[in-house]
């Protein structure tokens, strides 16, 4: 009874269980025979989402008005840069890697430059940013879709044991992003500034340094996640970050980190994510229009964020 | 050689090239604008990049004096109306326009007819009367989508529809004529249906969500840009593949290339080219000119099927949309055929 208890106080709990339910409402359809395909499809696609919301999560962490707006630009131009840079040649996999991963480290310190040298909020840097990406984006191919790699598209679509390979290394990320945030020094520092900012500069931890190096994070995690998503779909689209704003926000909510920040977890991040794929493919598989299938994922949602911030609330 | 004769003779070169240049097209002084709301997906760049190479050589031709493109950042209706706003005091003697809404925006362009400046509207119409539309029969590109199924499946079957953007005119049209299309063979049944947004990525999510809930699907009805998706959600859970409807991008035609060289899989394409916007741009040109033009045009589909599928994909450019770009004579016809 006890553990059950201090299972339901944990925020993140919602999330699994709202998973859980849809997932089970939509296999009963067809009698359980959608399990497996249904299972696996989930897993591949939340990995993607849950890449950018660890980012955003830890942004959201820092404290009112942090957020990453740039994260879609972001997806978009890595995957094009890379995916051109490559150009379909398999030796130059990890090289296209390493310029994905290096647009994210370039975007998150041209977002903290502005939020700090010009002392613009981070909702209008960010924002003005991803315009300077996006535009990037476009002038660099004009919206051509280049193919990636056989052996980068197989791997990205492939598995092992059943278990899609982009799961796994969402897997490993949120390891590392975990460890980061509630094993490490830097963790208590992001989550000391998200509760206050000036008690936190007081205490002598470096805040300008890890809020820098918070953005940079997120923009590396949006930038792989766009790397990953443009070889795992055949190729670079300039909308295929679109989706990715509002799903990286609903994630760190719905997961049950604390929308004022200081306070956040990372299993939130993954119950949310899988939920998020499920409730569509659930509305869709009722065959539900698309305005009311809007509706209810909408109502559906605020259920789930109510439940889960009552019990913080109650602790 | 004095400096008088000089003078006489430059004079009489100029008196000899006058009516050179009087028998240029009478709207050689006239600026034409392009006001589009998006630009972000490869239909809207190929768009952009057609307009762009036929109105250079129609401004190096002197056929116009300048057709320059604008396209809103943020594809909001407000801002496309007061970008129209700013065209009107610039002085443009026509507007092209690709409008974010059907509606929102026939003040702006009410505003324009009234200061004297040519609308066209296209792709994206605006239903102000003022205006001409040059529009797309969507609903005849669903229904011809089932046709096309009724006569290679004659027995019918299941079919999943992925539709595009919810709350879109065009995907509500398309969808409509799909639905006629299969009230009138009833051998068919629509078991599932997506929103794929247009978007390759976003069609294969949708469509590996719900795929494990579909019995055997016959073929699968789509609205362009989702094809490809369509067929990757379909090989990664393993099913066999369906009959994909395409939509003339080029990796649908690639995928399609592929499949037809390995098994003889066939299908057939059909989208809006493009290049609808230089149609756009020599129907203004001759409203300009003073033809008589009806309010009410059709663009003709880009349709593929399998015996033109290599042709098609020689002339496509990697990455992009199957294209065709419009003459002034194409517009002519155009004109010539509106009732």
């Amino acid at each position: 009874m006890k553990t059950l208890n201090t299972l339901l106080s944990r925020p993140w709990i919602w999330s699994w269980l709202a998973a859980l339910a849809t997932f089970a409402l939509t296999v009963i359809v067809t009698g359980g025979a959608s399990t497996f395909g249904l299972a696996q499809a989930t897993l591949t696609f939340a990995a993607f989402s849950v890449l950018v919301g660890l980012g955003q999560m830890l942004v959201i962490t820092l404290g009112p008005g942090n957020v990453d707006l740039s994260v879609p630009a972001t997806i978009t131009l890595s995957g094009t840069l890379a995916l051109k840079f490559m150009d379909t040649e398999p030796s130059l996999i990890l090289p296209g890697l390493l310029i994905a991963l290096g647009i994210g480290l370039l975007v998150g310190i041209g977002n903290y430059g502005l939020i700090k040298l010009l002392r613009i909020p981070p909702i209008i840097a960010t924002l003005s940013m991803s315009f300077l990406i996006q535009s990037l984006a476009i002038w660099s191919n004009r919206g051509l879709r280049i193919k990636p790699p056989d052996a980068l598209a197989t791997f990205s679509t492939g598995s092992i044991a059943g278990i899609p390979n982009m799961a796994i290394l969402a897997l490993v990320v949120s390891l590392v992003v975990w460890w980061l945030l509630d094993r490490s020094i830097c963790g208590r520092w992001i989550s000391a500034i998200g509760q206050s900012p000036f008690a936190a500069r007081m205490a002598g931890i470096p805040v300008d340094g890890t809020r820098f190096f918070t953005y940079v994070i997120c923009a590396v995690l949006a930038a792989l996640c766009g790397y990953l998503l443009a070889s795992f779909s055949g190729g670079a689209a300039l909308n295929m970050g679109a989706e990715y704003l509002l799903m990286s926000i609903a994630v760190v909510v719905i997961g049950g980190s604390a929308v004022a920040g200081g306070n956040s977890n990372v299993p939130g991040i993954w119950g949310a994510s899988l939920f998020m794929f499920l409730v569509v493919s659930m509305l869709n598989t009722y065959g539900f229009g698309a305005g009311l299938r809007l509706v209810l994922t909408g109502l559906i949602i605020i259920v789930v964020i109510i439940a889960a911030s009552r019990k913080t609330a109650d602790r | 050689m004095t400096f008088k004769t000089i003078l006489l003779a430059t004079a009489a070169m100029v008196s000899a090239a006058l009516p050179l240049s009087a028998a240029h097209a009478d709207t050689s002084g006239k600026k034409i604008a392009l006001s589009n709301n998006y630009a972000g997906n490869s239909w809207r760049q190929a768009m952009l990049t057609s307009w762009d190479k036929v109105t250079k050589e129609a401004v190096a031709a002197k056929t116009v004096a300048a057709a320059d493109a604008f396209t809103t950042s943020e594809n909001q209706a407000t801002e496309q109306a007061a970008q129209i706003q700013n065209m009107i005091l610039q002085g443009y003697d026509a507007i092209v326009l690709n409008a974010a809404s059907p509606t929102a925006l026939n003040g702006a362009v009410k505003a324009a007819c009234d200061a004297g400046i040519v609308v066209v509207s296209f792709d994206g119409i605006v239903n102000e009367p003022c205006a001409w539309r040059i529009a797309v029969n969507f609903k005849e590109m669903g229904r011809s989508q089932v046709e096309y199924l009724a006569k290679r499946m004659p027995e019918g079957g299941n079919l999943l529809e992925i539709r595009g953007l919810a709350g879109v005119f065009v995907d509500d049209e398309i969808s409509a004529g799909i639905h006629e299309g299969v009230a009138k063979y009833p051998q068919f049944k629509i078991v599932g249906s997506v929103h794929g947004d247009w978007a390759q990525d976003v069609a294969q999510k949708a469509v590996a969500g719900i795929l494990p809930s579909l019995p055997d699907v016959a073929a699968v009805v789509t609205q362009g840009g989702d094809g490809y998706g369509a067929a990757q959600a379909f090989e990664a859970a393993g099913r066999k593949t369906p009959l994909i409807i395409m939509g003339n991008r080029e990796d649908e035609l690639q995928w399609w290339k592929k499949q037809k060289d390995a098994n003889g899989y066939e299908t057939m394409s059909v989208s809006i080219a493009p290049g609808v916007s230089t149609l756009a741009f020599w129907v203004a040109q001759q409203i300009l000119d003073g033809k008589e033009v009806k309010k009410d045009l059709t663009v003709p589909f880009l349709r593929i099927d399998q015996g033109n599928l290599e042709d098609n994909l020689k002339n496509t450019q990697k990455g992009g949309v199957a294209n065709v770009e419009y003459s002034q004579a194409d517009a002519e016809k155009v004109i010539a055929g509106a009732k």
